[in-house]
């Protein structure tokens, strides 16, 4: 191959890939590669990086489904939270301490995120078009709803509620006793001192993603891609568009609330009240990260945009702080994960209405 | 970006122009300086000018207050120019009015005027006894810790992200 | 076979047009009295809230009308504004001329903004309120990076109490002492002790004002024109993104102004959170007014303003008194906002789709009947 070859080979890897993301797959090949220089274990940070990797990849995701569907970036995952938990009080408000509580909590989540993703798929469906600003702000009035909730549900137990007033449930909830690294513990590989791989939450994902990725490829999967890239050709070919895109929005949903017990198994707190509040940007921009567009998505985008996205996250305060003594990790968050999702915004799309 | 010499180029220009011109007169206008009133016995040139046992200063139309020896009073005064009016009783009981105008550096925050030496030599020069002030640094960034948070209630519409 | 609605269906028609402001209407006539707040202190907040919040909220009619949306890009206008107040807290003017110097000194910093945020917005036809959503989160991520990392270090600023210990970066909260309330105490009269700042009032007025000559120039008109078909519009000759540019810069011009009011009733600046905050609260006022997505008039300001205001503030007593937890009315009234929000947000989605179908039956039954 000549130059000439080289060269427009080269330019049509970055265009296909994007720049923002290999500026951003560099940036963090960068982090990893000065962090032992400045006393950063490696071991450690890639520890670190498994685990969030672990903790948010399922709630990543939950925006495949709609990705594929057409119904854009899903900002309102907050009521697919919500249903986990629901999910996850009701658990502990039963009283099964151990490994089955985690069962019991993705088992009394399913019906309030099918219920939820239900009645969302249908608003969704006559906002065609709008999706994504209703999304957002449906997830914020959900949460504020619950919030209320929170406080009058006649829920008892005694981790779980106030001690003064012994109703209402508390900000945080700790998971300890209960299902804390449930799935981290699980079949996990310690590799040197400070390298540990939480195995079984990766094998759940893993789990996950290819049931996913099963279903994209059975007959009602290809009929959700369809109406995704072309819904008049969609229609056309008898798919029920309208019942399609509710499907999507309770697989989503569904997916959102084990993606929060996953996150609340290896964090070790139940966050309640405004703590699902902002927790939709992050995946969104994770997914984007890793090669999405507003509506087309693979498992792929989702393994290697949470990879990419929660390494800067964990290392960008550790390394940076070690080299120029500034905690500038949080403004270097802010502005990575926003702008992914404004380069994706910005793109033009294909689909036709 | 191709400059044409137009009409409505010029016209732009001018208002700018106009524009900047007066931001610098509100610069000097809005300007906030802080006049410490001194009463302290002060050595000037080796000579000792003694500290008045009472005075009564009064800057510009605001409040006149009064000093004892060894005072020390401020004044929060806005612009450039000002008027300073003094009367104190001197040991004969008899009354002193003494008036002067003065005139604040620009980029001073603080200034010292020293009564003392102003009713010593009241025709003299402004810096004789007005001087500028640098307040110890110390005594600044350790003060604002406790001050209390007024916001609008509407901030619980948004929790720190 | 004509298409004419009945009496019942103009009625509903009349609902489902102010449906949000009816809504709010109800919630207020159900929450004041369950408050217990005398009329008197009611009536002085609103006062005060008018007075504060309305010129922000203007500032949101301009991209309306140009077809851009709810601009939640005002966020970038606020920051402009802030920095203005940050230097001349620095420099130390105070009063009137710290004001009239903050407003000069954020206007080329808004236009700056604005522009910027126009050309984006312009990439992403058909997705200009979440992307001016974004936009907002982003541009805070660099108004950080400047006010938390530059100021101090790279713009040079003197004074102690503005900078953190460490040296460099603004502190969480500026005490605005100098210019606090200058403006609102400049002619400030109190009819049956309600303190009302006249020159504050005035000068929204004034901006009223300009709203009303700006729809009628030529820019005003082209705006129109855009906002109601921009394929017409182009077709007609107007220079249909530089419009919408346009009016994102003059709708950021007068966020950053609208930010320094507001800030001079409160008196002091949140450094890092009065600005996130503003583009929510001014969005759901606007909305409570019964404006739209693609319609909003100065009415619909101050129709807002007073409902939004009214129900924020009686919430918390009301639901005290109701349940017994004040904490419950304040859940109750951030989740009146955002639903407030997402309701507007879906009934224009749906009245949208209806009106085409509606558009649509006409156009087939004129066929039907022509044939």
């Amino acid at each position: 191959m000549n130059l000439q070859e080289l060269t427009s080979s080269a330019k049509g890897l970055v265009k296909s890939f994007g720049l923002p993301r290999i500026i951003i797959g560099l940036f963090l090949l960068s982090l990893f590669i000065t962090a032992p220089f400045v006393g950063v274990n490696i071991g450690t940070s890639l520890s670190d990086t498994f685990n969030r990797f672990g903790m948010n990849a399922v709630m990543v995701l939950a925006m495949v489904p709609m990705i594929h569907s057409g119904c854009g970036l899903n900002f309102g995952l907050p009521l697919g939270i919500i249903a986990g938990l629901l999910g996850a009080t009701i658990s502990l408000q039963v009283n099964i301490p151990g490994p089955t509580s985690f069962l019991l909590a993705i088992l009394f989540a399913t019906p309030f995120a099918v219920i939820l993703g239900w009645g969302y798929g249908q608003l969704l469906n006559r906002v065609k078009g709008g999706e994504m600003m209703i999304a957002t702000y449906v997830g914020f009035s959900s949460v504020a709803f619950m919030c209320i909730m929170w406080l009058l549900l006649p829920f008892n137990n005694p981790t779980m509620v106030w001690g003064y007033s012994g109703t209402g449930l508390r900000t945080t909830i700790s998971t300890e006793g209960y299902y804390l690294h449930v799935l981290n513990d699980f079949l996990s590989i310690q590799l040197t001192d400070h390298l540990t791989i939480p195995t079984g939450m990766l094998l759940f994902f893993a789990l996950l993603a290819f049931i996913i990725w099963a279903f994209l490829h059975t007959k009602t999967g290809t009929a959700m891609t369809a109406v995704g890239s072309n819904s008049v050709f969609a229609r056309a070919s008898g798919i029920n568009v309208d019942k399609v895109r509710t499907l999507s929005v309770i697989m989503s949903t569904w997916l959102g609330a084990i993606g929060i017990l996953v996150y609340q198994q290896s964090f070790g707190f139940i966050q309640l009240y405004m703590g699902p509040f902002y927790m939709a940007l992050p995946a969104v921009s994770a997914i984007l990260i890793g090669g999405a567009s507003v509506n087309k998505a693979s498992i792929l985008n989702v393994v290697i945009g949470t990879f990419l996205f929660q390494g800067i996250v964990t290392m960008t305060p550790s390394v940076m702080n070690s080299m120029i003594h500034t905690d500038m990790s949080e403004v270097i968050r802010i502005v990575v994960s926003n702008g992914m999702i404004l380069y994706a915004l910005t793109r033009k799309t294909e689909v036709i209405r | 970006m191709k400059l044409a010499l137009t009409r409505i180029f010029w016209i732009r220009f001018v208002a700018i122009l106009v524009i900047l011109v007066f931001s610098v007169l509100l610069f000097f206008i809005g300007k906030q300086h802080t006049v410490l009133l001194d009463n302290k016995t002060v050595t000037i040139e080796g000579e000792e000018i003694r500290a008045l046992q009472l005075v009564e200063i009064q800057i510009n139309n605001l409040e006149p207050m009064e000093l004892a020896a060894r005072d020390r009073d401020k004044e929060e005064v806005t612009g450039q120019k000002h008027s300073v009016t003094i009367i104190y009783t001197d040991s004969n009981w008899e009354e002193y009015t003494i008036e002067r105008t003065f005139k604040l550096p620009l980029m001073q925050e603080m200034v010292l005027l020293s009564i003392p030496t102003l009713v010593a030599n009241p025709e003299a020069d402004q810096s004789l006894w007005l001087e500028n002030y640098e307040p110890p640094t110390y005594a600044v960034t350790a003060a604002d810790s406790e001050e209390e948070v007024v916001t609008d209630d509407l901030s619980v519409l948004l929790t720190d992200i | 076979m004509t298409l004419q609605m009945t009496k019942t269906q103009k009625l509903l028609r009349i609902i489902g047009n102010n449906t949000v402001p009816i809504l709010f209407l109800v919630i207020c006539a159900f929450g004041i009295p369950l408050s217990g707040y005398s009329a008197n202190y009611l009536v002085s907040e609103i006062v005060i809230r008018i007075s504060r919040n309305s010129f922000l909220i203007v500032s949101l009619l301009i991209p309306i009308l140009a077809g851009m949306g709810l601009n939640f890009g005002m966020t970038l206008g606020a920051m402009a504004g802030q920095i203005g107040l940050i230097l001349i807290s620095d420099w130390g003017i105070v009063g009137i001329p710290g004001i009239i110097l903050a407003m000069i000194i954020s206007t080329p910093i808004s236009v700056i903004l604005g522009w910027w945020c126009g050309k984006i917005l312009n990439m992403a036809r058909g997705r200009e309120m979440v992307t001016s959503y974004i936009i907002g989160f982003f541009m805070n991520g660099i108004y950080q990076l400047v006010v938390l990392y530059g100021m101090g270090v790279v713009i040079p600023i003197r004074s102690n109490s503005l900078l953190l210990p460490r040296g460099y970066g603004i502190r969480n909260t500026v005490n605005l002492i100098g210019i606090r309330r200058s403006l609102d105490d400049l002619l400030l009269i109190r009819p049956f002790g309600i303190p009302i700042p006249l020159a504050t009032l005035f000068v929204i007025a004034v901006l009223c004002l300009f709203i009303l000559w700006f729809k009628k120039t030529k820019l005003g008109q082209d705006m129109r024109a855009v906002g109601q078909d921009l394929e017409v519009a182009r077709a007609a000759g107007i220079k249909v993104e530089h419009t919408r540019i346009v009016s994102i810069v003059i709708s950021t011009v007068f966020a950053g102004y609208g930010m320094i009011l507001y800030l001079q009733n409160i008196g002091t600046l949140n450094t890092y959170n009065s600005h996130m905050q503003i583009g929510m609260f001014s969005v759901a006022a606007l909305l409570v007014g019964g404006a739209s997505v693609s319609k909003a008039n100065i009415r619909n300001v101050f129709l807002g303003v007073i409902l939004f205001h009214l129900m924020f503030v009686v919430s918390p007593m009301a639901g005290k008194n109701l349940i017994g937890q004040a904490q419950l009315g304040e859940y109750f009234r951030v989740f009146v906002s955002y639903g407030v929000i997402t309701i507007s947000l879906v009934l224009y989605e749906v009245r949208k789709k209806r009106d085409q179908h509606y558009a649509g039956m006409q156009l087939a039954a004129e066929q039907e009947a022509s044939t």
